[in-house]
């Protein structure tokens, strides 16, 4: 699910059991949909093999660290090597950490722990304790929540799962030491990237089929002879369901920001059977602007796709296709 | 010769494009639901296996055992291969070989797969206790058990697959679920299975669809495309990703592995997009409706996963600020769903949705799933419905796709190459023991060419693919003369009409076609005025009315309707712009005459055929382009010995009908036509079976080739005429080329492949009988599965080849056996302009062409 955020560049994966990943891996692959409508920024996730308590200059330099029921299943010399790893050499912004609370395990009918892996399950005082003193340790504040909440009557036991989120108070210590020092101790397992805007490739196609979209539209409009607004409007029967679909813009806010910018922009003209688009109506259209800044940028990207004039300002397209008839 | 006649003839003739493209569009994939990585269902297990079975969807076939591939879709190319067609022909048990012919050394699309001498495959059924419901957890569960984690295998749930058999029959495992529960895995051996058996060929399958996976390929419905390089068309917002049709299975000697180059196609337009387009193009008031017919039945690709979808209806009423209940009962809106779920903002609140019905996997048939989908969300599929009748579309994308020999041979070879140096590609294989082989080389055979036999002369074709040079000053075998005819055209076509007519006249009298004057109509530029004016002056004694149509549309269908229906009269539209062509006047005039005489019932030319009384059936199947589930079913048969002269038949019927019932009340009619021109019954009958899909070739053995052979019998009380079937497919995996040099290059016509690319189960053979000026040729398959005549297959071969000389719409070479053609050519018309049976009266005219 992580995957899908937008705002996320990198994701990696750590775990010790390669053979999780082989059979898991491919499901993180972009899916045909992430082709045809890539991200805005790149995205590159890694698996990696390896061991939470070795250091590998690739995790170092991180945003956030999740170790989500993790550490029940380190024995004590473990567990006292995991925060020197987390907290001192990745130092991330931010980290999470999750294990089972062991105050909620009197509502299960077995008195186990809840995997036989599992080296101890701790009390939300003795998880506190621990994570107020790392977090003290390493310049940590943290708070503390949870997932699962308890059935009514038994409110006290807290949370299913506890978990810790702690923030880095400031700066530590400049990364870049790592960078010289650094190993590469992990194996990487998989790792794939995804088509994005960042990538001059994308950009490319997305702006020529923006491009298209575009001059196919106006040239439509030109040829039926109607303005924006009669296209736009449909104000009778607006109470039938099937009437309401117009679905032409968002909503009726950005429609008039585009029109007014649009409007202000040369209008498309006909010479002869052929059809021109103006570069400089084109990208007044939100999407493409967002896209390629200028109309220097748009021409470069789309001279080799789009037939320009000869001026090379302007679009050119037949003004009469078979499909439109 | 109308523009669309042409293309059509020419697209199918010459070139093996359009079927090339045709199979663009021909895969559209059901919703996959499967989540493991490998599946493999069987339902040959033990009888304790049922229960758990019928939960998980998997049928129990009578041929013993049936598969399916993930999603529930079973591979109905596997299940033909169950009907074993050639035991029951005694003169081919031992040999399906020809002999006549120059060999020729051919390269193939096919890769050698070995496997070690003693290979086996084990199959194994697990239980688990206490049971789990969940396929995810089931295999999971297996997958990260150490006894098996370096093992070669493949697990649906229920049976697993290994390479290597385990030290017991029975292996008792025990697992941990991440709540503590502890499960008990009984892992049972039930079968043994030979690397011959059809359960392997699937696993096999299944292998190279891993491997693919780790190549960074992506499947569509059973291809795999590759996103890295696709060809854009921006102009018609298609994408096409090159990629791979690829499957392992048993060629006549060996396990091969075969692939061909394929391009799928995906549309960078959502249905939202689609759908505010079409409201611009159609307004309002007919929006909805036409919507619905444009979009229902079309298969959407979903943004935010790999999913596909039918489209089953659309729900107007919801909107996505509606909720809808989320499995966990609880109730969210659309928009607020897809912003959690996939942190994406949907742009337009009052778009309908689509909805989808799930065949769910794990309950009972009867239980549907509906699926609401957004439309913003959704990419449609596949090339447009619009997109055939759109020829500057097809002509970009058949630009794009057609690859010369030399292409197709080097993204082989990188596939092949691809394959054996990845490393997770090549550890799969290693440890199921398989090893990928070389590009698998064959001999065919060259046939000899045929001679061209006309009316006072015999050529020899400088070039078989196309002899109307050769025939040029020649008489035709046989033609009616021309006497009362009509012209219909507009005043704007006047001009253009009379240097066209004595063109006409000019080249009808060396072939031998007198053409009179005829009473020439004008009229307006209007499809009515156009069917007015030929109900005006049609009478009985007109023998032809030809058009001049100002454009294709509405005209061609109006007229072809009335007069093949209605008013039974051979008609001829040929189009102004067609004749405004400077220069071409000469050949187009050529050409027209032609196709004329056979609408008046004349023969062109002939072929030398050895067999005496032998009648040639096609039969083909063609989908109505207006109303959907509804099928046309054309059959045409030879009238005469020398094979000239055509009796037509098609109807139109549901789709789930049966089309062995038409076929006798359409075999019982040829034979009458042939009693009435011969006074006798003929000795031999071939029938060509065109239109046959995957996994039907049970039904034909079981209904269509009984109800021929018993309208056969009943034809004649003494000897009755002997019958053969053939399938005949156009759309084959298989490629041959020739070496030349260090390049590669189409094999010469008349090509004939009978060996290793074959299957050991038929009596098949591989025919190359067109020529391909650009792109690859592909040859055509066909499986001999039925055959009373004891022919030998050298001669069962040549006269298929002599039959590809006889369609009279092409002076040249072309894919199919005659009759086949003209029945395709029937087909098509009817589905795409009459959608009526066309008049009886016009069965012994080649009125279609």
């Amino acid at each position: 699910m992580l995957k899908y955020q937008k705002c996320l560049e990198e994701l990696v994966g750590v775990d010790i059991n390669e053979e999780k990943f082989k059979w898991h891996g491919c499901k993180l692959s972009a899916c045909v949909g992430d082709h045809l409508y890539p991200r805005e920024l790149d995205l590159i996730i890694t698996l990696y093999q390896g061991s939470v308590l070795e250091k590998d200059c690739r995790l170092v330099g991180f945003d956030m660290v999740t170790c989500i029921e993790l550490i029940e299943h380190f024995d004590s010399e473990d567990l006292a090597k995991f925060p020197e790893v987390v907290f001192g050499y990745m130092s991330p912004a931010m980290i999470v950490i999750s294990t089972p609370n062991s105050d909620f395990n009197s509502l299960f009918p077995y008195s186990d722990f809840r995997d036989l892996d599992h080296k101890f399950e701790w009390s939300r005082m003795e998880f506190q304790t621990w994570a107020l003193d790392v977090a003290n340790r390493y310049n940590y504040s943290v708070e503390f929540t949870g997932v699962g909440e308890p059935p009514s009557g038994a409110e006290d036991v807290g949370y299913c799962t506890q978990i810790g989120i702690f923030h880095r108070k400031a700066q530590a210590t400049e990364p870049d030491i790592s960078e010289q020092q650094g190993q590469h101790v992990y194996q990487v397992a998989y790792t794939t990237s995804y088509p994005s805007l960042q990538q001059i490739k994308y950009r490319r196609r997305v702006v020529v089929y923006e491009t298209y979209r575009e001059v196919h539209r106006m040239r439509r409009k030109y040829k039926m002879g109607l303005t924006w607004c009669e296209l736009e409007a449909d104000p009778e029967d607006s109470d039938n369901p099937r009437r309401k679909f117009t679905s032409d813009l968002p909503s009726p806010q950005p429609l008039k920001e585009a029109e007014k910018s649009t409007e202000m922009t040369p209008k498309p003209f006909c010479i002869g059977d052929k059809f021109y688009v103006p570069l400089e109506r084109i990208i007044a259209y939100p999407k493409v602007k967002h896209l390629c800044g200028n109309v220097e940028e748009l021409r470069a990207l789309i001279a080799d796709a789009v037939e320009l004039n000869c001026s090379g300002s302007a679009v050119q397209v037949d003004l009469d296709h078979y499909a439109d008839c | 010769m109308s523009g669309r006649a042409r293309a059509r003839a020419r697209g199918r003739a010459r070139s093996p494009s359009a079927a090339e493209v045709g199979r663009l569009h021909a895969s559209p994939s059901p919703p996959s639901v499967g989540l493991g990585d490998s599946e493999v269902s069987s339902s040959s297990g033990p009888v304790g296996t049922s229960r758990i079975s019928q939960k998980y969807g998997i049928s129990a076939g009578d041929a013993g055992c049936t598969f399916k591939e993930r999603g529930g879709k079973l591979r109905r190319d596997f299940v033909d291969l169950a009907v074993c067609t050639r035991e029951k022909m005694a003169h081919v048990r031992n040999c399906k070989k020809g002999s006549s012919g120059i060999p020729v050394k051919l390269v193939t699309n096919l890769f050698n797969l070995d496997l070690p001498q003693d290979w086996q495959l084990y199959q194994y059924h697990v239980t688990y206790n206490p049971d789990i419901e969940s396929r995810r957890l089931r295999i999971a569960l297996l997958y990260n058990h150490r006894e098996l984690s370096n093992k070669a295998k493949a697990f649906d749930g229920v049976i697993l697959f290994l390479s290597q058999k385990l030290e017991d029959k029975v292996t008792e495992l025990s697992s941990e679920t991440r709540r503590g529960e502890t499960v008990k895995m009984t892992i049972t051996l039930t079968r043994e299975l030979p690397a011959s058996s059809p359960v392997c060929i699937q696993v096999f399958n299944i292998i190279f669809k891993k491997i693919l996976k780790r190549l960074s390929m992506y499947q569509i419905g059973r291809n795999f495309y590759n996103p890295s390089e696709p060809v854009e068309i921006p102009q018609h917002k298609l994408s096409l990703w090159p990629g791979f049709a690829v499957s392992v299975s048993y060629f006549e000697r060996s396990l091969l592995f075969s692939a061909d180059v394929s391009y799928k196609v995906l549309r960078n337009e959502t249905v939202l997009e689609f759908m505010t387009d079409l409201c611009h193009k159609t307004g309002m008031s007919c929006f909805t409706q036409t919507c619905e017919k444009q979009l229902i039945g079309v298969i959407v690709l979903t943004r935010y996963n790999n999913k596909t979808y039918r489209i089953n209806d659309i729900d107007w009423s919801v909107k996505p600020t509606h909720t809808f209940q989320k499995r966990d009962g609880t109730e969210i809106t659309y928009v607020d769903y897809y912003k959690q779920q996939y942190d994406i903002t949907l742009s337009d609140l009052n778009q309908p949705v689509l909805v989808s019905l799930l065949k769910s996997k794990r309950n009972d048939d009867t239980e549907v799933r509906m699926a609401h989908l957004i439309p913003e969300l959704c990419f449609l599929t596949g090339l447009p419905s619009q997109a055939t009748t759109d020829f500057q579309l097809m002509k970009a994308v058949a630009e794009e796709t057609r690859l010369n020999p030399l292409g197709r041979q080097q993204r082989l070879a990188r596939l092949a190459d691809d394959i054996q140096r990845n490393k997770d590609a090549r550890f799969e294989l290693e440890t199921w023991g398989l090893h990928f082989g070389c590009q698998m080389s064959l001999t065919g055979r060259v046939l000899p060419s045929e001679k061209i036999i006309l009316q006072d002369h015999v050529c020899q074709p400088a070039s078989a693919a196309d002899w109307s040079r050769d025939m040029r000053t020649c008489k035709i075998l046989s033609a009616q003369s021309l006497n009362k005819w009509l012209i219909i055209c507009s005043s704007r076509a006047e001009r253009v009409m009379e240097s066209f007519l004595n063109c006409l006249r000019k080249v009808g009298s060396p072939m031998g076609f007198h053409v009179e004057y005829p009473k020439i109509i004008k009229v307006q530029e209007n499809a009515a005025a156009f069917v007015h004016a030929i109900q005006k002056h049609v009478d009985p004694e007109v023998q032809l009315v030809m058009c001049i149509l100002p454009s294709q549309k509405n005209y061609y269908d109006c007229i072809k309707k009335y007069l093949s229906s209605d008013c039974p009269v051979p008609s001829q539209c040929v189009l102004a712009q067609t004749l405004n062509k400077q220069g071409m006047m000469m050949s187009v005039a050529t050409k027209i005459a032609m196709q004329m005489t056979c609408k008046l019932g004349g023969e062109l030319w002939a072929v030398e055929i050895p067999l005496k009384s032998l009648m040639v059936v096609g039969i083909d199947v063609c989908k109505d382009a207006c109303s959907k589930g509804m099928v046309v079913v054309g059959f045409v048969a030879s009238i005469n010995p020398r094979i000239t002269r055509w009796f037509s038949r098609c109807i139109l019927q549901r789709a789930a009908t049966d089309i062995a019932d038409c076929l006798k009340v359409f075999m019982i009619g040829a034979l009458n036509k042939w009693h009435k021109h011969n006074h006798d019954v003929p000795a031999r009958i071939i029938v060509y079976r065109d239109g046959v899909g995957d996994g039907q070739l049970k039904t034909l053995m079981e209904y269509e080739v009984p109800q021929l052979l018993s309208s056969v019998t009943e034809a004649s009380s003494n000897t009755s005429p002997r019958l053969s079937v053939i399938v005949v497919r156009k759309r084959c995996l298989s490629r041959f080329l020739t070496e030349s040099g260090r390049t590669v290059q189409n094999p010469p016509l008349g090509t004939i492949v009978d060996s290793e690319a074959t299957r050991p189960e038929w009596y098949d053979f591989y025919l190359v009988s067109q020529a391909a000026c650009r792109g690859t040729v592909s040859p055509t398959y066909y499986n001999v599965i039925y055959d009373d005549n004891g022919l030998k297959p050298d001669h069962m071969q040549r006269l298929t080849f002599k039959l590809c000389h006889l369609y009279y719409n092409w002076p040249g070479l072309i894919s199919v056996p005659a009759p086949c053609q003209y029945a395709h050519k029937l087909t098509f018309l009817v589905a795409q302009s009459i959608h009526k049976e066309p008049n009886l009266e016009l069965a012994s005219s080649l009125f279609y062409l």
